[in-house]
């Protein structure tokens, strides 16, 4: 079996990608558009350079080469959703290049991460059809995988590792994620074409699996097509025969031009996987416990980088399963203090709306055992500590994460350390 | 405003109205011009307000909510847009004669205008003092400039924003000035230069104005003019010789391509820029919500006029996958290789032909042409506007009292340079013309 996707998503950007009209889709139908977004006869597409950063850096998360001149090229079809005949999109000059994601075993190779404008919204009726132009040029992503997807397992991992992936790029994932599902048990491929949200895909491919196996069995053919599929019954039918390849004509977009990819900083991407699989081997925690977390969940990826901690990891897993909003740091040294066990609901529930019975308890001898054990481990502190006292900074630095102290309070502790060792 | 001013205004209006009917001259004529310097438009740029259909029946009722930004550029120097020129159906043709009102020459009606920007160069040979803002994509500022006896300017590809240009082929249209001096178009395209953050592909470099005192004859080029034009093309080189300019001769290869190149090229853009013509929004299509989406797209398109479909029909075959690499990606290379060549030529003085290898033909001659001849005929025109070089066409004689034009070329971004050899040519030389009605 073999399995390539094409996978739509939206980028998060305030404006469209070639007009400055809002990418806000939850607005008044219609409202959100100008002559560019419209296609009239006249206007001209401006690149949101946005778009460019953004990409960079999702192709990068996915292990893509950023291509150093990046073009778009016009893809030409007619569709009532698409105002100027043909969409702008990537193809050879696709800002991201030769990537992968892994999942469990192996790698699916990424082809290409292009930029392209979304099509307007079609609204079928029993017997009428609306079109909404507000999503008319929303930026998208559409990442483009080689069949390497063999199993219905596998497409599931991969699509939790892409969402998570793509979730810690900005993603708003809880949007609609449209695909094309290209799907293979035989020689012919078919493809299911746009495919709303991950269940729905799941659906598709389950279904076609069944179909082309069955096809198969009773040893009839598997006809190379192009099918949809029908979210209320959950198949998926022909929607029309087609030997060769689809003819899109595609030029290059001349009033467009090339676009310097070499400007753009691209930040060291989160692979929530390669996260997991860290603390897991870092404190021999439950690295599918961790996935669960972190995977689509930005507060409990900050809480385990903050206590980075072998004795708390397992408290705080649990907790990030309990809690519902990021608690603050008090909050959390609060809780790492404490016997977690025997702490009630309501408790924690109180703490994290700030609601606090008592103050903050600081365990001082603790702060003073550490505050000794760094001196002990960097001799060069207490000298430096000598010559100018802000050096206390760095100390509370460290052990701030755990103990609520104050900078007099570390002094304190510094100076009464030093004056005992030298006694 | 006075009532003296108001009054010319009206004369104004029923000047290019009188125009109009002896010529054809406008698509639509603003009859309510109170105010500023009167212009006129080629109806492919968009003026907010004004209905604006490049001549085709598919765009019939379109009216631009947004000013082109050379209009807007023009309204902002006080001038006001007296009517939308005539021309060929999104600028294919070179004739004037791709349109549902044929354009006429105001030396002789029974002859071509030239198109595409055949109304601009009718209303600027007819009208006293006209300026009109034209467009060019394979030599649609040229030929009529030529065959009307004006001066048509097509400036460096970048230079005039294209924002409001309603497209023909991105790679290669660019907006320009025909008038009746060279100082009027000086003074115009001073006003619409620059860039433009609405068009990515426009520049603010700097336009040079170094004069140069020598041209250049492309010998292979002008064995494929007609005898008699080739004839006085060589009086026009004995001219510029006696004052004082140095005429080099070169040949330059493979400039037998540059019209399959620049057809190829032009009609694989345009058939994606007519792509948007489904008669949704605006147009003549819009009339039936109740059929079914290919037949609605069907009837909407049917609209288009026998040369816009041929060219839809041409260019899609030409981006065909099975085709594209032999056609298309082997045309973009030899335009690659013809800017070259042509950039080396330029380094020892300005490019000069005759405009068009032919002088004005009948309208009846070019009615019974097959399309290949007469696309043939842009020979001389096409290839300062594939490399995007600034060029300007100006009248050089007048045998049998119709006027001929030849071509003047220069390197990217020497606009004004060109510009100046047109001036000093005025010195010597007055043009003709028929009418200086208003």
């Amino acid at each position: 079996m073999k399995i390539g996707l094409e996978v739509h998503v939206a980028l998060p950007t305030k404006t469209k990608l070639f007009c400055s009209d809002s990418t806000s889709y939850s607005d008044e139908p219609n409202t959100n558009i100008c002559p560019v977004c419209m296609g009239f006869p006249g206007s001209k597409p401006v690149l949101n350079k946005e778009t460019l950063i953004l990409s960079a850096n999702i192709a990068t998360a996915l292990h893509c080469r950023v291509i150093e001149r990046t073009s778009f090229v016009r893809k030409v079809y007619f569709y009532p959703d698409l105002p100027k005949g043909y969409q702008i999109t990537q193809t050879e000059g696709a800002i991201g290049n030769g990537g992968s994601v892994a999942i469990s075993g192996k790698e699916v190779r990424i082809r290409r991460v292009q930029i392209e404008e979304d099509p307007a919204k079609v609204v079928r009726g029993e017997n009428y059809t609306l079109l909404d132009f507000n999503r008319s040029g929303i930026p998208l992503n559409e990442i483009v995988t080689e069949p390497d997807i063999c199993s219905e397992s596998e497409l599931k991992e991969f699509l939790v590792e892409l969402r998570s992936i793509l979730y810690y790029q900005g993603i708003d994932i809880d949007r609609e994620i449209k695909t094309d599902l290209n799907i293979s048990l035989a020689e012919e491929r078919v493809e299911v074409k746009n495919i709303t949200g991950v269940d729905s895909l799941l659906k598709a491919a389950r279904y076609e699996i069944l179909r082309q196996g069955s096809l198969l069995e009773e040893n009839q053919p598997v006809k190379r097509e192009t099918r949809a599929f029908d979210e209320k019954s959950g198949v998926t039918v022909s929607s029309r025969e087609k030997e060769t390849e689809e003819e899109y004509g595609f030029i290059f977009d001349t009033d467009l031009t090339f676009y310097d990819t070499k400007w753009i900083e691209v930040k060291k991407p989160v692979i929530p996987r390669l996260v997991a699989e860290k603390y897991s081997k870092k404190y021999g925690y439950d690295e599918e416990k961790l996935r669960e977390a972190i995977y689509l969940n930005r507060d409990n990826m900050d809480m385990l980088a903050y206590v980075d901690d072998g004795a708390a990891i397992e408290k705080v897993v649990n907790l990030m399963q309990k809690l519902r909003s990021k608690p603050t740091k008090e909050v959390i040294r609060r809780l790492l203090n404490s016997d977690i066990n025997n702490l009630s609901r309501e408790q924690l529930e109180r703490w994290v709306r700030g609601e606090f019975d008592e103050p903050e308890p600081v365990n001082m001898d603790e702060v003073r055992r550490e505050v000794a054990e760094l001196l002990r481990s960097d001799p060069s502190l207490s000298k430096r500590y000598k010559e100018n006292k802000n050096t206390v900074n760095f100390i509370i630095g460290k052990v701030k994460k755990k103990h609520n102290v104050s900078y007099n309070d570390i002094v304190g502790i510094v100076d009464s350390i030093l004056s005992d060792n030298q006694v | 405003m006075n009532a003296h001013t108001v009054m010319d205004y009206k004369k104004l209006v029923s000047v290019a109205k009188n125009v109009d009917e002896k010529f054809n001259a406008f698509n639509a004529i603003n009859e309510n011009l109170s105010g500023g310097r009167p212009i006129s438009v080629k109806d492919n740029i968009c003026v907010s307000g004004l209905e604006c259909t490049a001549s085709s029946r598919v765009l019939r009722g379109y009216i631009p909510p947004f000013d082109a930004t050379v209009v807007e550029k023009l309204k902002n120097k006080g001038f006001s847009v007296l009517g939308k020129t005539n021309m060929d159906e999104f600028g294919f043709g070179s004739f004037g004669l791709n349109t549902e009102k044929q354009t006429k020459n105001p030396f002789n009606p029974e002859y071509c205008a030239g198109g595409s920007s055949a109304g601009s160069a009718i209303a600027t040979a007819s009208i006293k003092d006209h300026i009109s803002i034209a467009e060019s994509t394979g030599g649609s500022i040229s030929a009529p400039a030529a065959f009307c006896g004006v001066v048509g300017f097509t400036p460096t590809y970048g230079t005039v924003s294209r924002f409001g240009l309603i497209d023909y082929a991105n790679s290669l249209d660019k907006i320009g000035v025909m008038s009746r001096t060279s100082r009027d178009i000086r003074e115009v395209f001073g006003i619409i230069r620059g860039g433009d953050e609405r068009d990515t592909t426009s520049t603010d470099r700097e336009v040079k104005d170094e004069p140069k005192r020598a041209v250049t004859v492309v010998d292979n080029l002008l064995d494929l003019v007609d005898g008699e034009v080739k004839e006085h093309f060589q009086d026009l080189l004995g001219k510029l010789m006696n004052a004082g300019f140095k005429v080099n001769h070169t040949k330059i290869e493979g400039i037998e391509y540059a019209v399959p190149v620049y057809y190829i090229i032009s009609m694989a853009e345009a058939s994606t820029n007519l792509a948007k013509y489904q008669g949704f929004k605006y147009g003549k299509g819009a009339v039936d919500y109740g059929t079914d989406y290919n037949t609605f797209f069907k009837r909407a398109r049917a609209s288009f006029g026998a040369e816009a479909k041929r060219r839809i029909i041409l260019g899609t075959f030409i981006r065909s996958a099975s085709v594209k690499s032999r056609y298309y990606e082997k045309a973009l290379r030899i335009r690659a290789n013809l800017i070259k060549k042509l950039k080396v030529a330029l380094k020892s003085g300005y490019l000069l032909s005759p405009t068009m290898p032919i002088k004005t033909p009948r309208i009846d001659e070019i009615e019974r042409l097959s399309p290949a001849k007469i696309y043939a005929m842009d020979v001389l025109t096409v290839l300062p506007n594939l490399a995007g070089l600034p060029h300007m066409s100006f009248p050089y004689a007048y045998p049998e009292d119709m006027p001929i034009g030849a071509q003047i070329v220069g390197d990217h971004f020497d606009d004004y340079s060109v510009m100046s050899f047109v001036d000093e040519w005025e010195k010597s030389f007055k043009y003709k013309f028929k009418y200086s009605m208003g």
